[in-house]
């Protein structure tokens, strides 16, 4: 049977060539927006990961919902103890975050001040490498501001300018000092660069009257893969009243506008995919209506209905096997090519900015299981497609088939 | 059929302009045309207590002035409220500075009162219709929706009004789903000349997580229209009158 299915597929060169094309070119178009799509949704994460958020953060409970000052880390050091404790966490810092005014002379801005320790932030944040101009904060520094660059802007300032600073400190007193910008960051998150500073906590504690306090701690972990097992490690350490957060909850709405994109493409591929299914199922049932006579003849000779079936989806079988096993030679390279080196479309990085696109980079992602499920459900349209049109020749006897016009 | 629909429609008409009439009288009884008054704003939160006292001075509904008296490291803050923009004086860095629109929902003084309250609290009259929602003795209860163009915080107000001194009993005020966000308790209604005044107002916020916050204002030296001098309304005077 094998050999025949062979030999029909070379004697039919021209169906053998169309639907090896069809599926091929549409396996290896799956193969490739699904890797593009996945590795643009990880690549944005990624970014905003790195940049400010890291992998997990300790909070109080209703710290996330609530917000403000009633929901502070009273110990810090404590708290800092049990993280040092837990196997798979790298590094982590505290931070105290504050909604206050910056002001200059001429313009005054609300933004997130967050007090933070500069050395130990390096290993959990973009902060210092994000250095658009002036210095990054040193551990000795008081009264010292590094800017987002779009705030510094907003204020029109630059480094070795002085603002003000305005806000409540943690007793609910009035906090205020003048600041020198020692420096401005871009990230690359606008909204990010324009809404934030960071000052030195130990200076910045003893303005806002918290010391040993913060908003939060933020950790890195060694394995992002094993987070899951990290946090629920960390949540048995933790004090009552102390929750830790990975970063799927922390950024729970962008995962999910990622997966309702994730949902809006696979619902554009499934659409090309029942155009795809329609045109190979037709092209089929044209071509095998077409060798009716063939293969009454065959049935004449003792082929029974069941041996067409077998003979016609062995054909079927290989030319599909064949054409989706090069898509997956083609697009697997493809897809770890463009992961190792980003596409990059100047100016994308500006009109998604808001889904976390920092860069103009958009990377594939080469996910061996997301690429042989990509091919096979390829591989069962085309398996699918074949089924109708060998229902229908198999209803003829051999003598109707050999008469067939 | 179309005499009921005559009589109802007057009958509206003649709520809302009692309404509107009795917002006015409860407005000039506690602003009158000048004020001159001494507070105590007791601010509880879940972690502490803290006591602020101000001095306040106010022409109508569109200026006002207050000075931060006590605690000592508060001393000296001052601010302006013109019209429905708000500048403070900061003693420590010596900086005049306007509230921008960004930062009005923020907590004023670390009170529940937002600097939105402080710049608002005025236009009840100008922002708001009110509407006669219920009656029970000498007490009337008011529905303040806001109009179209309006560019308010709330959602609804619905306020109980004493028509006896036309002073406030109390307040709830709603967001824009109809969900009640906070409320205002007034007492110890006191007089002061012709006007009646409670000096004692407390608010709760009714947001989840904030159930054991409370602000308490306790007004005392209240002097009604003496004369304020003009020269507490400019902004020169916020750093003139710091000290």
């Amino acid at each position: 049977m094998f050999g025949l299915a062979l030999k029909n597929i070379l004697h039919y060169k021209g169906r053998t060539v169309v639907t090896f094309a069809l599926t091929f070119f549409s396996s290896l178009l799956f193969i490739v927006y699904v890797a593009w799509m996945d590795g643009s949704h990880a690549h944005m994460l990624k970014s905003t990961l790195d940049i400010y958020e890291n992998a997990l953060h300790v909070d109080k409970k209703g710290y996330r919902d609530e917000g403000g000052y009633d929901y502070l880390i009273e110990d810090v050091s404590a708290v800092e103890a049990r993280l040092a404790q837990t196997p798979g966490i790298r590094a982590f810092s505290p931070r105290l975050e504050s909604f206050a005014l910056l002001s200059t002379p001429n313009d005054s801005v609300g933004a997130m001040v967050v007090g933070i320790d500069p050395e130990r932030e390096k290993a959990l944040s973009k902060a210092a490498e994000a250095l658009a101009d002036g210095r990054y904060l040193e551990a000795n520094d008081t009264g010292a501001v590094y800017l987002g660059a779009e705030l510094a802007q907003r204020l029109k300032v630059r480094p070795g300018d002085v603002i003000a600073f305005i806000g409540t400190a943690t007793d609910y007193s009035f906090a205020a000092d003048n600041f020198r910008v020692v420096g401005t960051f871009r990230t690359g998150l606008f909204e990010f660069d324009a809404s934030s500073a960071f000052v030195n906590k130990r200076y910045f504690d003893t303005l806002m009257v918290s010391k040993n306090m913060a908003s939060y701690i933020v950790a890195s972990v060694d394995d992002l893969e094993a987070l899951p097992k990290t946090v629920a490690a960390l949540r048995t350490r933790l004090p009552g009243g102390l929750e830790a957060v990975p970063w799927t909850e922390l950024m729970h709405a962008q995962v999910q506008a990622m997966e309702v994109d994730s949902v809006f493409g696979y619902i554009s591929m499934g659409v090309f995919f029942v155009v795809i299914f329609f045109v190979i199922m037709i092209f089929s049932f044209l071509n095998i209506v077409g060798r009716t006579r063939e293969l009454g003849m065959l049935r004449a000779v003792g082929l029974s209905p069941h041996d067409v079936t077998k003979l016609l989806l062995t054909e079927m079988l290989l030319i599909a096997l064949s054409s989706v096993g090069l898509s997956v030679a083609v697009g697997a390279p493809i897809a770890w090519y463009y992961e190792v080196h980003p596409i990059v479309i100047q100016g994308i990085a500006e009109a998604y900015k808001s889904y976390g696109l920092v860069d103009d980079k958009l990377p594939m992602r080469c996910d061996v299981f997301t690429i042989f499920w990509n091919a096979g459900t390829v591989f069962v349209l085309n398996v699918l497609a074949v089924l109708y049109p060998i229902a229908v020749v198999n209803r003829y006897t051999p003598v109707e088939a050999m008469r067939h016009v | 059929m179309r005499l009921l629909l005559c009589w109802l429609a007057a009958t509206a008409l003649m709520f809302a302009s009692e309404a509107a009439d009795i917002v006015e009288k409860v407005e000039d009884n506690l602003r009158g045309k000048d004020a001159y008054m001494k507070m105590k704003m007791v601010v509880t939160s879940a972690r502490h207590e803290r006591t602020v006292e101000i001095e306040s001075w106010s022409v109508g509904k569109k200026k006002s002035f207050m000075k931060i008296l006590y605690p000592p490291k508060d001393a000296g803050i001052t601010f302006l409220k013109l019209d429905n923009q708000l500048w403070q004086y900061v003693p420590k860095i010596e900086r005049v500075v306007k509230i921008p629109p960004s930062m009005m929902l923020q907590s004023w003084m670390g009170s529940d009162f937002t600097n939105d309250d402080m710049v608002r609290e005025s236009s009840l009259v100008d922002d708001y219709d009110p509407k006669i929602i219920g009656r029970e003795g000498q007490k009337v209860t008011i529905a303040f929706t806001p109009k179209p163009d309006a560019a308010v915080v709330w959602g609804k107000i619905v306020s109980e009004i004493d028509t006896r001194t036309y002073t406030q009993i109390h307040d709830v005020f709603y967001d824009d789903f109809e969900v009640k966000v906070r409320e205002m308790f007034y007492s110890d209604v006191k007089t002061f000349g012709s006007h009646h005044v409670p000096t004692v107002m407390r608010v709760h916020p009714l947001e989840k997580g904030k159930e054991k916050n409370k602000t308490v204002v306790e007004l005392f030296d209240v002097v009604y229209d003496r004369g304020v001098s003009g020269s507490y309304f400019t902004k020169q005077a916020l750093k003139r009158y710091s000290r």
